[in-house]
């Protein structure tokens, strides 16, 4: 039997060489290796997510929290104001590493970061990415103390830990340490938290998320801050509008908790962020 | 018996190729992909070196016999935002769906006229594919012979909705619906 069809494939394999060019040409293995993204945006509302910018970039930012409650009277859902206000400006030294610069004018905080992206697992389930933060603040408005004094400043470290599951909904939690939560406290406090949050991206533009902060041990305002938002990605701007009890914008004042509860005083807040290139 | 048979036409093989000639393309030279999308407020461009594939023909003569595949890896293309990128890759390109993730024009010479010394206007037809679509395409451009190598230029517009890539208009960088598209690169004769 193999010996009556040898012939007929000799046939055929002469015949196709006649019939057309034998290419030698192979793909070899894809090279470019993109690197694993999972949520869009840097930060939810106001916790960092383990995204850096590209090296070289630069991201603006410019965020507002109404101090007045959304159901207040004659407030315009709290944006009449007055609101506590961050501007700042990050750059990323390296696709890994990314430095921030900004300042709120809630007791004139000026707040300096650093984030470096750690490391990454993709997986078709659980993808996974790890990153770093810490910074330091200085509050430049301080009442009874020269605006030098050592109290005023303040540091806090941050791990975070995302991942996003079928491309849809991202989680977060990232333990937080502060150190000096409350600069008027005559005794160094310091603060061990847990900020945990959720971003379900429904369409390629809209998402919307909920994020919380849990202080574990150390000093803490009357309430665990909470946030509920939406975010409209748009080439590159991130606009997200949300509403939540706390009413600070920096790291170290946030980390230490929120003056109003949730649903009893919820108060609206907007971040905008601009990455830019020159 | 059978042996000699088998040995006679492998030896009738390279008789057979004597004159075809392959060409690769050249991955140590300075290989270039670009995309331009002229809006009319907001111009980019997204680069990639990442071409490969091959030309052949036979008898010295571009258009006889002539075959040539290229493609890009379209997960390669960098815009200089990092977040573009995405957003191109994600939604746009959908790379990551089966078979999206490289472009390629698979053709033929059809003509070939000398421009100059070792250079030839050339005049190809093929399948364009992008994310998922295949159009019938006439390409033009031009292949500089420098020994062993061609230098392969090529400029053309490739129409966004005629591969079903649909961009958003709310987004806020306006992207041209006309792609300028300009390749420049190397092929190296192929040593077996």
């Amino acid at each position: 039997m193999v010996i009556k069809i040898f012939p007929l494939l000799i046939i055929l394999a002469v015949s196709t060489l006649y019939g057309q060019p034998d290419i030698n040409w192979e793909r070899e293995q894809p090279t470019a290796k993109t690197a694993l993204h999972l949520f869009h945006s840097k930060q939810v509302v106001n916790f960092p997510t383990s995204e850096t910018l590209k090296s070289g970039e630069f991201e603006y930012e410019i965020s507002h929290r109404f101090l007045p409650a959304i159901d207040g009277e004659n407030v315009m859902f709290g944006i009449d104001g007055p609101a506590h206000i961050r501007m700042a400006l990050a750059y990323a030294i390296t696709d890994r590493m990314m430095i921030n610069l900004g300042r709120s004018n809630a007791s004139d905080n000026i707040d300096l970061r650093v984030k470096y992206r750690l490391w990454e697992k993709d997986h078709s389930l659980l993808p996974l990415s790890v990153a770093a933060r810490a910074g330091g603040a200085w509050s430049t408005e301080v009442i009874n103390r020269d605006k030098s004094d050592s109290k005023n400043i303040q540091y806090y470290g941050q791990a975070i830990f995302n991942t996003l599951i079928k491309k849809k909904v991202g989680i977060g939690v990232v333990p937080s340490y502060l150190y000096n939560s409350h600069i008027y406290c005559q005794e160094t406090q310091d603060s061990f938290t847990l900020g945990s949050y959720i971003q379900v991206y429904l369409t390629s533009m809209l998402s919307i998320y909920a994020e919380t902060n849990t202080t574990i041990s150390g000093w803490r305002q009357y309430h665990n801050p909470v946030s509920l938002g939406i975010e409209l990605e748009t080439g590159g701007h991130f606009f997200k509008i949300f509403v939540g009890n706390s009413s600070h914008l920096n790291p170290s004042q946030y980390l230490a908790g929120a003056d109003k509860k949730f649903g009893s005083y919820t108060r609206l807040g907007f971040n905008i962020t601009r990455i830019l290139t020159f | 018996m059978r042996s000699i048979i088998l040995s006679l036409i492998l030896a009738l093989v390279p008789v057979l190729h004597l004159a075809a000639e392959e060409f690769h393309v050249d991955k140590d030279r300075d290989n270039k992909v670009k995309f331009i999308s002229d809006a009319p407020i907001e111009e980019f461009e997204g680069v990639t070196d990442y071409i490969d594939g091959y030309v052949y023909y036979e008898g010295g003569d571009l258009t006889n016999s002539s075959a040539l595949y290229f493609e890009v890896d379209l997960n390669s293309i960098d815009t200089g935002i990092g977040l573009r990128n995405r957003h191109m890759r994600e939604n746009y390109l959908e790379t990551d769906k089966k078979n999206y993730r490289f472009t390629h024009y698979n053709g033929k010479i059809i003509e070939a006229t000398p421009s100059g010394e070792g250079t030839y206007d050339v005049v190809t037809e093929g399948n364009l594919f992008i994310h998922g679509q295949t159009n019938k395409v006439q390409i033009r451009g031009t292949m500089h012979q420098e020994n062993s190598h061609y230098h392969i230029h090529a400029e053309f517009e490739v129409k966004l909705s005629d591969y079903k890539i649909k961009i958003p208009s709310v987004m806020f960088y306006k992207i041209d619906e006309n792609m300028q598209l300009i390749l420049d690169f190397y092929v190296k004769e192929h040593q077996e």
